[in-house]
């Protein structure tokens, strides 16, 4: 069931068109990702789904209604957290959840604020003034306060960026496990590659405003038959490099490793011709592209275009 | 309009007082300077012809009843900046929080900071010059009333100006209430001021409401046509001064509020 339609968002800030005809929907439970490179209009799209950014034209259906129409019953149901915005300097972690809480339609805020402290591990740094959180805690708090109404869609810009992995990869675990909880929907817009792969069920690639491709991050990543051989060579390390260069093959030197990339077809040739040249290798490792290698080519032949 | 939302922007900026020493010596300590500055001098002027009882009355209540019109004009506009200062906008209107929920949330918190300000200014005056405000009877509430629409429309206006223009006009918030006060008749009468600054005093409306104010604490008397001039200008400004803070919120959601800055 699509809880979220979007259907021919465009918006232009004077001559510049930030976001281009953009149509998707979103699915219950599904987590979406929004990728692209800086200004492709990711925030813009967020922008406007949550009501802080009219729209040039278009429309933003969420459970059937119009958000133009309905935007309080409509907001009662999205949370928002983005790494742009920040909870107020002179205010504890706290108090910033209970006075967020006031403006949805909770039953027991008390109750909801405690559930909340133990979910994100607040309740150590609840009250100190968020002017003094690193900026890890800053985005758990800000997470929490995504998190506060029980939102059926959460509107994430960036949400882990100032994390560390340890961190981030708990955040992640969070949202798949709200996911399957509550059936929670999260589009989530991010620059962490491994990240968008690991978490969404499907990917929108956005560029110069415009979606790009539609589809999951595994078939993303199939569509590129660029694939990384990662030979350990203990000697005659520049015999390869002389390989490569002959035969117009990408590589990569870090230290006595070098990844070359290459066409999955070619990978048999590649070893057969090594064993011909008498190149040995100690250790191989064959690294199936990857969404970055989706992302890096796209944008890529796009620059090649300009 | 729900109640709940109004509380939550209360809730808010009260929170806020807990941390910010700032704020509560705001409250007490620029009233205080004034009333001390100009009760003195008053009392000086006082001092050279004891005819002139009624200057100091005059200055002294002018003085606390001015702090109605700019507390309630601050109020709005400083808690506009302190979110653009926080980049908070977006966390608050990205819930279910209308723009007037939040407008009115914020006539509410300035006029109980304005109510604390007026009490506390009225025991100074009465400790320290023994001038008692309370002694215009039943009156003070009608100058109350007209100086808060005046502070309302002077704060509607500066946050469409704030919301259009962000942070680099900042200064309006601190600055346009004084700016109109020179022609606002705080301290003195509007036949005392040259004909070009006259021609601006007739529209503003406060400076009927001195005038009145003045009239009161002189003859005793409540003149009635400057009171009703008082409150036509000022629900005039208040339309307007509405109008033109919607256009300016449409406007900054047309640039997106992650660029009001």
């Amino acid at each position: 069931m699509n809880i979220l339609e979007v259907k021919n968002l465009t918006k232009k800030f004077r001559n510049v068109v930030a976001v281009d005809n953009v149509s998707f929907e979103l699915e219950e439970g599904e987590i979406l990702g929004l990728l692209g490179p800086n200004g492709a209009g990711k925030t813009t799209t967020i922008q406007m789904l949550l009501d802080v950014l009219i729209p040039t034209s278009g429309e933003i259906f969420y459970f059937g209604k119009d958000l133009k129409n309905n935007r309080e019953s409509i907001l009662e149901n999205i949370g928002f957290s983005s790494t742009y915005t920040h909870l107020p300097h002179y205010l504890a972690v706290r108090d910033c959840l209970k006075y967020t809480s006031y403006f949805f339609d909770i039953k027991d805020r008390k109750k909801r604020i405690k559930e909340i402290e133990e979910i994100f591990q607040l309740k150590e740094i609840s009250k100190k003034v968020t002017s003094s959180l690193s900026s890890g805690q800053m985005t758990r708090a800000n997470l929490a306060k995504a998190f506060i109404n029980f939102p059926k869609i959460l509107l994430l810009d960036e949400p882990t960026a100032s994390l560390d992995p340890e961190a981030a990869k708990e955040i992640r675990d969070l949202f798949t496990r709200e996911k399957e909880r509550f059936k929670t929907s999260i589009i989530i817009t991010s620059h962490n590659m491994a990240e968008i792969e690991e978490i969404c069920d499907r990917v929108l690639f956005i560029d110069h405003g415009k979606i790009i491709a539609d589809d999951s991050p595994g078939n993303l990543s199939k569509s590129i038959k660029i694939s990384h051989v990662e030979l350990l060579i203990q000697n005659n390390l520049e015999k390869i490099v002389g390989y490569c260069r002959k035969n117009n093959l990408k590589y990569k030197i870090e230290r006595k490793y070098i990844c070359i990339d290459l066409n999955e077809e070619k990978i048999a040739g590649l070893l057969d011709d090594l064993s011909k040249e008498g190149i040995r290798y100690d250790e191989i490792s064959i690294n199936k592209p990857t969404l970055e290698d989706y992302f890096l080519q796209v944008i890529g032949k796009k620059k090649n275009e300009i | 309009m729900k109640f709940r939302r109004i509380f939550g922007v209360i809730l808010r900026n009260t929170y806020t007082l807990k941390y910010n020493y700032e704020e509560i010596a705001d409250l007490i300590f620029w009233p205080s300077m004034d009333i001390l500055l100009w009760g003195i001098t008053a009392y000086f002027i006082k001092s050279l012809n004891p005819n002139f009882g009624s200057i100091l009355f005059a200055i002294i209540a002018g003085l606390v009843f001015w702090h109605i019109t700019w507390r309630n004009q601050y109020e709005m506009n400083i808690n506009l900046l302190k979110e653009l200062w926080n980049d908070n906008l977006i966390n608050l209107f990205s819930t279910p929080l209308r723009f007037s929920e939040w407008i009115l949330s914020h006539l509410i918190f300035g006029f109980v900071k304005m109510a604390i300000g007026f009490i506390f200014g009225i025991f100074l005056v009465y400790i320290l010059y023994s001038v008692n405000i309370f002694s215009l009877g039943f009156y003070i509430l009608p100058f109350m009333g007209l100086l808060i629409l005046s502070g309302w429309w002077m704060g509607f206006l500066m946050v469409g100006v704030i919301m259009r223009y962000g942070q680099r006009v900042q200064i309006l918030a601190w600055a346009f209430a004084t700016m109109l006060s020179p022609f606002s008749a705080i301290f003195y009468p509007v036949s005392v001021l040259p004909g070009w600054a006259q021609k601006i005093s007739m529209i503003i409306p406060m400076s009927y409401t001195f005038e009145g104010i003045r009239e009161v604490i002189s003859t005793g008397n409540f003149d009635v046509e400057k009171v009703l001039i008082s409150l036509i200008l000022n629900l005039f400004y208040i339309f307007l001064a509405v109008l033109w803070l919607n256009s300016s919120y449409k406007k900054i959601l047309k640039k997106g509020l992650i660029k009001a800055n």
